[in-house]
């Protein structure tokens, strides 16, 4: 009798059910890049402020002695349009690169928030003071390396 | 059903308390030769279908068969239906399956005693194919701020794993007879598309690389000795 008491009850133990959530504890998607004039550690000192376009979001704001920059990519677009216009004293001078690339749902469960990966197909840009990009990395993930590196004009930090 | 972490403490008394417990014979021991065939028997997961019941967010609804051999050794078969449906409170996001898996494995039992108690330890493994769907009505570009419903229906998922656990039982009566069993289980593989991991495996539970679970069983055996009835005395 006490046997069959003991599998009865230690049964209901089992009927407790806890529950717990294992998010990824870094979840920022962003498009890293970094700076450089010949090959050389660069930095933008004067005021950089970058917006999506003319009219969209402004995704840097007057940042000051920039090195490198972590952008958010849009979710759904193919193509990301980036206004970078650089303010000194006594100039304004803008470039626009063009991030063509696909976009990749990631989910991971009902309590940790969807985002969405990338992958850079292609990086275009005008020539005012950026000379040229290279994709270093194309995926857009959580990892924390650089993906696109800027080649500055030698006159331009 | 899953046990995460504060409540592997409480398992884990029940493993201590389970090694502690001294077994008494009922019956006085007779030492008879079992037969090779001893008996078969059907059981059913209360939990699960509880779990149903009541509306719970994921519950897995399974039966099993085992064959009796020497009242040692019980080569065991489950089939079961996995059912998760699912939406995060704060993220919006769903996801819903509801999908057949199977377990094949042998039982144990380490009672010595055929006294109608057993302990078992046992051996599975699991599989299920299964689909699931994911979305969310209102998934928005935080900077963006462009929303599009995400609905991802359909995606196809393979998992296979492992369990290794004991169970115990008792006869309650005639044929029908009662028990639990705990098991850790070892996810072994899952394929399943880029987009993401599915939350829910049938059969295997919340996906992790590894987990705890359980079954509390209600189980029709019938083998030797189930119908003997006891003789009156005529005297």
């Amino acid at each position: 009798m006490k046997q069959r008491l003991f599998v009865i009850l230690s049964g209901l133990l089992l009927l407790v059910a806890c529950e717990s959530y294992d998010c990824t504890l870094y979840n920022y998607v962003g498009c890293y890049a970094a700076f450089d004039v010949e090959g050389e550690k660069a930095k933008i000192n004067d005021t950089l402020t970058i917006t999506s376009g003319k009219n969209g979001p402004t995704l840097l704001n007057r940042s000051v002695a920039t090195a490198s920059l972590n952008l958010p990519l849009s979710y759904w677009q193919d193509e990301d349009t980036l206004v970078f216009t650089v303010e000194g004293k006594e100039y304004f001078i803008q470039d626009t690169v063009w991030i063509t690339k696909t976009n990749q749902v990631h989910y991971e469960s009902p309590d940790c928030p969807t985002t969405l990966f990338h992958t850079i197909q292609s990086v275009r840009n005008t020539n005012e003071f950026i000379k040229s990009i290279t994709v270093i990395r194309s995926s857009v993930n959580y990892e924390l390396t650089t993906n696109l590196q800027i080649h500055l004009f030698p006159d331009a930090d | 059903m899953n046990l995460p972490r504060t409540c592997r403490f409480i398992c884990f008394l029940t493993l201590i308390s389970l090694a502690c417990f001294p077994l008494q014979a009922q019956e006085p021991e007779k030492k008879e030769k079992q037969p090779l065939l001893s008996g078969v028997a059907v059981s059913a997961d209360v939990v699960g279908f509880a779990m149903k019941a009541v509306g719970a967010k994921f519950a897995n609804m399974e039966v099993g068969a085992r064959i009796n051999i020497l009242d040692k050794f019980f080569p065991v078969a489950e089939l079961g239906i996995g059912d998760c449906s699912r939406k995060g409170g704060e993220t919006g996001n769903t996801f819903s399956t509801t999908s057949p898996y199977m377990r094949f494995g042998l039982d144990y039992n380490f009672n010595k005693k055929h006294n109608g108690n057993r302990i078992f330890g046992l051996i599975r493994y699991g599989f299920s194919s299964f689909k699931y769907d994911v979305g969310n009505e209102t998934f928005t570009d935080p900077v963006y701020l462009i929303t599009v419903p995400l609905n991802l229906n359909g995606e196809k998922a393979t998992g296979q794993w492992l369990e290794f656990g004991v169970a115990v039982e008792t006869k309650l009566w005639r044929f029908i007879r009662f028990g639990w069993s705990m098991r850790y289980k070892f996810r072994l593989s899952l394929k399943c598309p880029e987009e993401g991991n599915p939350y829910f495996i049938p059969g295997f539970g919340k996906n992790d690389s590894n987990g705890w679970g359980g079954t509390v069983n209600l189980i029709f055996d019938v083998g030797k000795g189930t119908f003997n009835f006891k003789k009156k005395d005529k005297s």
